[in-house]
């Protein structure tokens, strides 16, 4: 049966779908594919064949998703505590990257101080997400490596034994990755935060102003709770590329097998490096149930909230 | 739009099965034929020393010449594939090309590859390589039998061919052993180290002078684990730590403890800065390739060597000998240019014309006896020796000490092993507050070693 073709209203509606197939064939074929043989791959005992150059491999079951969350011989569960080392170190860097980045923001669009050149600023903030993270800690690593300057500073001052390695220590290697994930995205952040605020509508602040309401009072009930939406989409993304966190602290602690700094991903890594594919797939299962709880979580508290406002 | 969405839902699932199909792929090419015929000489390597030597001394165009474009090997034209050895990467295209050879198309077909000591065994054991004898690379006559030993799988058949032999020993710095024992020559300094003991005893009075005995840590493992008297795993895969390794964890405590060494990788550039003028280091331990391409502080800028310590080095066995490195030649089964790859091998191994040039022009020890011994004979007469070691012969050196090299007990998990225990291991020797003990470093390692290989045994 031939279409009905309404010479008056020719239908578009099937250039959208085309347009908008180039898209899903690419995710299906590189994202969906390769996950669904990710689980796949996670049933699979790969363990026997590590070191080899053998391919065959024989089901597993549950039992790579068993070793994960078994106790090793140093004692700890590896996975978990990747995790909390990958949550750790996001905490320690999204916080100033947040409070930071809303500060300034907050200075940028400030009717008050009408700061001139904030386009510059802007430019020089988001500078550092630029750099490509692999070489951003290669410098880091030269700089705080046993025979850098703040090493050998710190040892003349008396600071530190010469035996002190910043990048083995526990402490410290987690301050520098979040330091360089802070400096790598709060220029990005305060972009957003600043097309938050200036989006919200100026009568909204012309009134609170007629009411005389500080500037305390404006900041805590207007500008924070109109700011939420986008303040959430920000620590949302942020949540999710913190426990994908991989090549900075690869390549800054990789070498050294720093337990404490070991992420998630970094576990991944661990695992594909030698061929164990089963457990690399586990781990990636166990990260994806994860990130999906928790952005569920966040989206739900967030706009249980609203509801109840309004 | 559902008869569009249906066509187009069947092309791709028509789409994934043939890429999943694909990957059902044939086994390995035959094993007793040999395979020739194809267009591309295909060749894997993780960097271009060999690379170097094969374009000056194998192929067509006996040169190696930047403005040369494409070498060729009688007329076929040769391709290289270097991927660097970090993190694995080389092993990982290796394997997987390797996996698939047998259905690869002539231009990514693997023809010949590179392996070295430490990782070759998973490459010997495999039915994915080759006898060499059986394409013709059969006379080891020559060659130094620690070189075939490595390259030979468990049955007995000889699968790799090496094109170097790399005995190693230490090099010392003659102005510090003459400050501090009062002898500067090979012949007087070696009586004084040459047992552990006495190693152990020169260093205390190193460090009394103000310098450190080595400049790293790690500088005698490999003394230690290449000379090991039991595999890393035995046959019921229990992890058993070789003495001479457990040595060595004892001496590097104490060394570090007693100031003896620096906290420093092998490679890290605070060793090396030891090497330059005014440098601190009494010794360390290396072949040929070590100290004649890898101690840049020592050969200071320029012809004048200046700021380095040029001339000031020696070379003696020391407290044991070793060997380190060296790189082995490889034919898959399904590779597509058989007779090239013994015609190379075979080439490295008894070209003696070849060969000689490499060990004088090329600062190489050669796989090759004969050839060895005779420029270690011209270089006696003609006078002539290493500009770093002082003039000193070293190849005669290496002939007296290649002999002894004796390699048992490998197994697949040597280079996880060996690596996996010296980063444990460093982790104790620079105070770190969660691994503070000998127990906690092993347990450390045996840790990331149950990653890899989870079904491994490790002691309690």
């Amino acid at each position: 049966m031939k279409e009905n073709k309404n010479k008056k209203n020719p239908s578009y509606a099937k250039w959208g779908y085309i347009f908008v197939a180039s898209f899903f064939v690419v995710y299906f074929l590189f994202t969906f594919i390769p996950q669904v043989l990710t689980i796949y791959d996670s049933f699979f005992d790969y363990t026997d064949i590590v070191g080899t150059l053998e391919t065959e491999v024989s089901f597993a079951g549950l039992k790579n998703y068993k070793m994960l969350f078994s106790r090793n011989i140093r004692g700890d569960i590896e996975i978990l505590r990747c995790l909390g080392n990958t949550i750790i170190i996001w905490l320690i860097g999204v916080i100033p990257q947040m409070s930071f980045g809303l500060l300034i923001a907050l200075i940028f669009t400030s009717s008050k101080l009408r700061l001139k050149g904030t386009g510059f600023f802007k430019t020089v903030f988001y500078m550092p997400n630029l750099i490509m993270a692999a070489a951003f800690a290669s410098l880091i690593l030269a700089l705080f490596g046993t025979i850098g300057p703040f090493h050998t500073l710190f040892v003349e001052k008396g600071w530190i034994a010469q035996t002190f390695d910043f990048i083995s220590d526990k402490t410290w290697a987690r301050i520098l990755i979040a330091f360089m994930n802070f400096l790598m995205w709060f220029g990005n952040t305060t972009i957003l935060l600043m097309a938050g605020i200036q989006g919200i509508d100026n009568s909204v602040f012309e009134s609170a102003k007629i009411d005389g309401a500080s500037s305390v009072h404006v900041l805590w009930d207007i500008t924070l709770p109109l700011l939420k939406p986008i303040a959430v989409y920000v620590f949302i993304t942020s949540m999710i590329g913190g426990l994908q966190m991989f090549d900075v602290a690869e390549v800054l602690t990789g070498k050294a097998k720093n337990n404490s700094t070991r992420t998630i991903v970094m576990l991944i890594n661990d695992y594909l490096k030698v061929g164990n594919y089963g457990h690399a797939g586990a781990v990636s299962v166990v990260l994806f149930i994860i990130t999906a709880i928790l952005s569920l979580i966040i989206f739900r508290s967030i706009n249980r909230k609203g509801e109840s406002m309004s | 739009m559902n008869k569009l969405l249906k066509k187009f839902l069947a092309v791709s699932f028509v789409f994934v099965l043939t890429f999943v199909l694909i990957g059902c792929g044939e086994t390995n090419g035959s094993d007793d034929e040999l395979n020739d015929g194809g267009s591309i000489f295909h060749i894997y390597a993780w960097n271009t020393e060999f690379q170097g030597f094969f374009n000056k001394y194998v192929s067509d165009e006996k040169a190696n010449d930047s403005s040369i474009e494409t070498y060729h090997l009688d007329g076929v034209p040769v391709k290289w594939t270097i991927v660097t050895s970090d993190n694995g990467a080389y092993q990982n295209a290796l394997d997987m090309a390797l996996r698939e050879n047998a259905t690869a198309n002539e231009e990514n077909k693997v023809d010949m590859f590179l392996a070295e000591a430490d990782y070759i065994l998973k490459y010997v054991n495999t039915s994915l390589t080759k006898d060499i004898e059986k394409i013709g690379v059969d006379d080891f006559s020559q060659a130094y039998q620690y070189t075939v030993d490595i390259g030979t799988d468990r049955t007995g058949v000889i699968k790799a061919a090496s094109f170097q032999c790399c005995p190693a020993g230490m090099v010392y710095r003659r102005s510090i052993a003459l400050e501090v024992l009062g002898v500067s020559e090979p012949e007087d300094v070696q009586p004084l180290v040459d047992s552990w003991e006495k190693f152990e005893d020169v260093a205390e009075m190193m460090q009394e002078k103000g310098y450190y005995m080595t400049g790293s840590y790690a500088d005698t493992y490999r003394v230690f684990s290449n000379n090991a008297d039991k595999p890393w795993v035995d046959e019921n895969k229990q992890v058993q730590i070789p003495t001479p390794v457990q040595t060595w964890m004892e001496q590097a405590e104490k060394f570090v403890k007693e100031g003896y060494t620096k906290t420093e990788g092998v490679w890290d550039g605070g060793k090396t800065i030891e090497f330059a003028e005014g440098g601190k280091v009494f010794c360390t331990f290396g072949p040929a390739w070590y100290y004649n391409f890898c101690m840049g502080p020592a050969m200071g800028e320029g012809d004048e060597h200046v700021g380095g310590t040029y001339g000031d080095w020696g070379l003696i066995t020391g407290p044991q000998a070793y060997f380190w490195g060296g790189t082995w030649l490889l034919c898959p089964s399904a590779g597509s240019n058989d007779t090239l790859v013994a015609k190379t091998m075979n080439a490295f191994l008894n070209n003696e014309e070849i060969l000689e040039r490499l060990v004088k022009e090329d600062s190489q020890f050669s796989n090759n006896k004969k050839v060895n011994a005779k420029v270690a004979a011209d270089y006696d007469a003609e006078g002539k020796g290493n500009g770093l070691l002082n003039g000193q012969n070293d190849t005669k050196v290496w002939v007296e000490m290649a002999d002894n090299i004796v390699v048992r007990y490998s197994t697949i998990y040597d280079q996880h092993c060996n690596e996996g225990l010296q980063t444990a291991f460093v982790k104790f020797l620079k105070n770190d507050a969660e691994i503070n003990t000998k127990e906690k470093a092993l347990a450390d390692f045996y840790a990331d070693l149950l990653k890899a290989f989870p079904n491994l045994v490790v002691p309690d």
